[in-house]
């Protein structure tokens, strides 16, 4: 039992060392230039299709959802407001950092974990380069960069979605519906969702990056690594949302 | 070179190497042998600093790396031309890309003088027309000889450091390997190799240590180690005679 709270406790630590080590590397010489293209390459346009494809139906089914449940209190033309809300602030910026941990969170933590096993980072460290500064930092830069874009493409998209349901199945204004979104584009709606993505992209990259290097034990090890990365970060990325929406509620004045 | 004073390390609470003491000059020829997780390769990595003694002391070229931050290991690293098991190139670089590494982080040569130093380097370890290939398309050998030539590239190193630089190739590959590690050691440089293949380090070492449940249980030359009495020095030897008898 001590012995697990120390070994928590030394984790949280290597953690919290290397997540700021990893940001922090953003400010300081070398770049690693090259390799952030890469990654923004890797994180963004390979999570374009898949991020785009899951948030459009998130946004037709919330559309028939809501239309189905609205028509019963005769309040259909408000599909387009709660849709909105739901998806600009709520339900893009996570179901868009839920897919993007399960597809790069998985992918950076198993390829920093063969790195390790494979004593590529040993490599690295023998030959003088930083192993945070030339794998974590581009991964974290690229994340907290590609997953805010990600998002906002994956709105649209969702509210195109939701559009096509409300016009052509539920037989709504397109006029109505599209006035009622612009009439929520607040700031403080739209900042609650922009904000978030910044965050879900360093807790997605820093731990995925931290479970990949400590990687240990082999094939076992690696995928118990890749697990562990893509579990925590949908647990952070959940908690954080409720936190976040909490602090930003309050400062940005809504009352509840 | 190296000076290690009464090292114990371990990955948990078994030690994985117990009270070791060493003193290998700049220009020996070591062989590191024993069976699978004797503690073979942990004796490289605490060389190189790459993981640290939970007691005694290590000294390098005279630094005291024992407890010396990772910052400050460069230098020292920079002494050392080590090859990994199973040569550990970057997957994602192409075998000129590997070899360049070092020469692109460390060095301001033009692309022209580094492509000219890289055909040059992959010509010594004899697999020149590898250059455009990626690493998971080479065979076995072709992967150590060219992480040979990424670790050439690096510095000028004052030791070798192999580490199980022959294991899992054939005979034929295992030999070239081992004629290319005799070609780079010619000029007085020192090398450590850790290997379970005793025909591998008889062909390339003068000094041998054995390495028994993290002890060192012989530190001598090849005779003495082919009439060494310890049973389970026997006993490994026993599996290899055959191919030096």
């Amino acid at each position: 039992m001590k012995k697990d709270l120390k070994r928590t406790v030394d984790d949280l630590q290597e953690y919290y060392l290397l997540s700021a080590k990893g940001l922090i590397g953003v400010f300081r010489r070398p770049f690693y230039f090259h390799d952030f293209i890469e990654q923004m390459d890797y994180c963004g346009a390979g999570s374009l299709l898949i991020v785009c494809l899951v948030l459009l139906f998130i946004g037709m089914a919330l559309s028939l959802r809501l239309a189905a449940e609205l028509s019963v209190m005769g309040l259909k033309m408000y599909t387009g407001k709660v849709v909105g809300i739901s998806i600009i602030s709520e339900i893009g910026p996570v179901a868009a950092a839920l897919v993007f941990s399960g597809r790069v969170g998985a992918g950076m933590a198993s390829e920093l974990g063969l790195m390790i096993l494979g004593h590529q980072v040993d490599s690295l460290r023998v030959f003088g380069v930083d192993p945070i500064k030339k794998l974590v930092t581009p991964r974290i830069l690229s994340s907290i960069i590609m997953l805010p874009a990600l998002t906002l493409i994956g709105d649209a998209v969702s509210l195109i979605g939701a559009w096509y349901i409300a016009v052509y199945v539920s037989h709504q204004s397109g006029y109505v519906y599209w006035n009622s979104i612009q009439y929520e584009l607040t700031f403080g709606n739209v900042f609650l969702g922009a904000f978030k993505p910044f965050v879900f992209g360093y807790i997605i990259s820093s731990i995925s990056c931290y479970k990949g290097l400590s990687t240990r034990g082999g094939a076992v090890g690696l995928r118990r690594s890749t697990t562990t990365a893509v579990v925590l970060s949908i647990v952070m990325i959940i908690v954080a949302d409720f936190v976040l929406t909490r602090i930003l509620l309050y400062v940005l004045g809504f009352s509840l | 070179m190296i000076v290690f004073d009464n090292v114990t390390f371990g990955y948990g609470p078994k030690p994985v190497l117990e009270a070791a003491s060493l003193n290998i000059g700049a220009d020996e020829r070591v062989a590191i042998l024993g069976g699978s997780g004797e503690g073979k390769t942990t004796i490289l990595k605490l060389i190189l600093g790459l993981i640290r003694a939970d007691s005694g002391h290590i000294i390098v070229d005279g630094t005291n790396i024992t407890d010396k931050p990772e910052d400050e290991l460069s230098e020292i690293r920079r002494k050392f031309s080590i090859v990994f098991q199973e040569g550990a190139l970057f997957d994602s670089l192409s075998v000129r890309e590997n070899v360049a590494f070092c020469l692109r982080e460390f060095t301001k040569m033009s692309e022209e003088e580094i492509f000219v130093k890289v055909a040059e380097l992959l010509k010594i370890v004899g697999v020149e027309h590898a250059i455009d290939l990626m690493p998971d398309e080479l065979s076995g050998g072709m992967h150590r000889r060219v992480a040979i030539a990424r670790s050439l590239a690096a510095f000028e190193p004052k030791m070798f450091l192999y580490d199980e630089a022959t294991t899992g190739l054939d005979p034929v590959n295992a030999d070239k390997i081992c004629r290319l590690i005799n070609e780079l050691c010619k000029e007085g440089t020192g090398m450590i190799i850790v290997t379970h293949k005793v025909i591998d380090a008889f062909k390339v070492a003068r000094r041998f240590l054995f390495l028994q449940n993290g002890r060192i249980i012989f530190d001598g030359d090849r005779p003495g180690l082919l009439q060494s009495e310890n049973p389970d020095i026997q006993e490994f030897l026993n599996e290899f005679r055959h191919e030096f008898d």
